[in-house]
């Protein structure tokens, strides 16, 4: 893990030093705003609430406005952490320092971590308003949470992996965003086929399916297990790619 | 020290380095020259442990760069061609941050990054956006980020590559200062920056090395050897003493000054000049004619550069090692 602390704090540096994660911030927060918005206005006359379709439900994940977000964030906080230091050449003053491949990619990865979890940390504050108005289960927060650092992570995990395989950051975005936005309209086909091996199938990596058992605080360790996967499995292959570098 | 043992890199079909073998010792500034495309980016990248090798090893104080790479990279202060640097960082921030990813320890850095500033003279700009740094400023930090953590090591590709003349001055006094304590492998395609920095120089060509020897040795290159003979008297009458002579190639009737004729005699491909010199000194006194001087026709580098790097690679033996010995030089009484 040689070299990780340095160049975590570096890129962590290079997103907020440049006005990309503010930029991005300010996108997100104003999409989760309105979603907040649209989520009072809605439930201020809503007279009966059902258990399991209260604000927090709406809020992690029965509008569209909490996916464009989820989808769109990672591939944007992780475009740049191969493909521009492959397209300025740093890249090889990065990997002639004594450091370790996985040190690299754990580094970039964490990095654009914590600015996902710097992105959403605000949220906070609507359950806080929320809890104004009504009861908060806080449990049931601390799942709905724990689904989006899930997605989250393994969303960043494919981006650093689709940035080390681009060389510019605009395909790199291209690329992650084809997957996780494939992944979701494939986790959309559990709606589409009725029952078989296709069903299952979709219905295990359906994002929406995911969200709707967290955002109920239901944690079920298949999509942990799926999610962490889903973190594991892109990060090592990342690791592959850039030793692969070396050999071409 | 670095030791490179038959390297060889292919991309494909295309063989970019062939079977390049050297050292470069301690305290030892050596010249790693070649035209555009010879492979000297290759061999450098290959040597810091950005590419891995087709076949051959190099090590670097011993260290394996393959099997300990990480080990080896401690030792190693490398500068890219270009100088790759983040542009959104300023000069101190940055060569701080490479202090720290070079495992200098906290409590000694900011002193490394200090002194790597004083030593490249860019303390002035600690505070500067790499982004808005000219030049020969980027190509000082990319040095002071080489010097920072003080490896036993340094390869610099390019040095002073996009500089002014004065930048190019003061870039080589500092690379001379630096091989106090460094062994020092820079690669240029320019000849006079060998002649300035350099104590030796290898010279690549198509991935192969075709030659490799001091300065000096280079350039009495025994291919492009000629002895100048200075002679009081008949001129034409010398010219075909020296003709006359075993392994001479040609006699040109350079100049003259006053009642003395300059002659150049360029010896034979396969000649011994000093063995031919002294033979050619022994006919000409025997012929009654007055020698005021002799001495070796210093060719440029550029002259041995051109003739090593024009022709085919001998199929046998790429690489020509060139002999102190070969740069003898006579001085007979007239």
């Amino acid at each position: 893990m040689t070299g990780f602390w340095p160049i975590f704090k570096r890129d962590l540096f290079a997103l907020f030093v440049t006005p990309m994660a503010w930029a991005l911030m300010v996108i997100f927060l104003l999409l989760e705003g309105l979603n907040f918005y649209w989520l009072t206005v809605h439930f201020a006359n809503q007279v009966d609430l059902a258990v399991d379709h209260g604000p927090l439900q709406w809020f992690f994940g029965e509008t569209v406005l909490f996916y464009l977000p989820l989808l769109m964030l990672p591939p944007a906080l992780t475009m740049r952490s191969f493909a521009e230091e492959r397209r300025a050449g740093t890249i090889e003053s990065l990997l002639t320092a004594p450091v370790s491949t996985p040190g690299i990619v754990l580094a970039k990865w964490c990095a654009s971590f914590v600015t996902y979890l710097v992105a959403w940390a605000p949220t906070v504050l609507y359950i806080v308003i929320l809890r104004r108005a009504g009861e908060v289960d806080w449990r049931v927060v601390a799942s709905s949470y724990l689904g989006v650092i899930l997605i989250g992570a393994s969303f960043l995990a494919i981006g650093v992996l689709m940035s080390a395989m681009s060389k510019s950051q605009f395909v790199a975005v291209l690329l992650s965003l084809a997957v996780t936005v494939g992944l979701f309209i494939l986790g959309i086909g559990e709606f589409v086929f009725d029952r078989g091996l296709a069903h299952d199938i979709c219905s295990h990596v359906s994002i929406w399916s995911q969200m709707a058992d967290f955002s109920k605080g239901q944690i079920d360790s298949r999509y942990v297990v799926f999610h962490l996967s889903l973190i594991v499995l892109p990060l090592f292959i990342c690791v592959r790619v850039v030793d692969s570098w070396r050999w071409g | 020290m670095i030791e490179v043992k038959h390297l060889t890199k292919s991309y494909g079909s295309v063989q970019a380095v062939h079977d390049v073998s050297f050292t470069v010792g301690d305290k030892e500034v050596v010249g790693f020259l070649g035209p555009n495309g010879a492979g000297k980016t290759t061999t450098l990248r290959i040597i810091a442990g950005f590419l891995g090798a087709t076949r051959g090893r190099v090590t670097v104080d011993g260290i394996d760069t393959v099997r300990d790479p990480v080990r080896a990279r401690y030792r190693i202060g490398y500068m890219p061609e270009n100088v790759p640097l983040y542009p959104e960082m300023r000069v101190g921030e940055y060569l701080q941050f490479r202090a720290e990813l070079k495992g200098v320890p906290r409590a000694r850095r900011k002193q490394a990054v200090e002194r790597a500033m004083d030593d490249v003279r860019i303390h002035d700009h600690a505070q500067v956006l790499i982004g808005n740094l000219s030049k020969g400023y980027r190509q000082r930090v990319g040095l002071a980020d080489a010097l920072v953590a003080r490896p036993s090591v340094l390869v610099l590709d390019e040095p002073t590559a996009g500089l002014d003349p004065n930048q190019i001055r003061e870039v080589r006094e500092l690379i001379r200062t630096v091989a106090e304590q460094h062994a020092v492998l820079l690669s240029t395609h320019i000849m006079s920056e060998v002649e300035a920095t350099c104590d030796r120089a290898l010279v690549i060509d198509r991935g192969r090395l075709v030659a490799q020897g001091t300065l000096d040795a280079l350039r009495t290159l025994r291919r492009s050897g000629a002895t100048r003979f200075v002679v009081r008297g008949d001129g034409a009458r010398a010219v075909e003493v020296l003709k006359n002579t075993g392994e001479i190639h040609d006699v040109r009737d350079v100049r003259r000054i006053a009642d003395a004729v300059v002659l150049e005699a360029r010896w034979a491909a396969m000649a011994d000049p000093t063995r031919e010199t002294e033979q050619a000194v022994h006919r000409l006194v025997a012929a009654d004619l007055k020698l005021q001087e002799v001495s070796p026709v210093k060719t440029s580098l550029e002259d041995v550069f051109a003739l090593l790097t024009e022709e085919e690679p001998r199929e046998s033996d790429p690489s020509v090692e060139v002999e102190d010995s070969a740069a003898s030089r006579e001085e007979v009484e007239p």
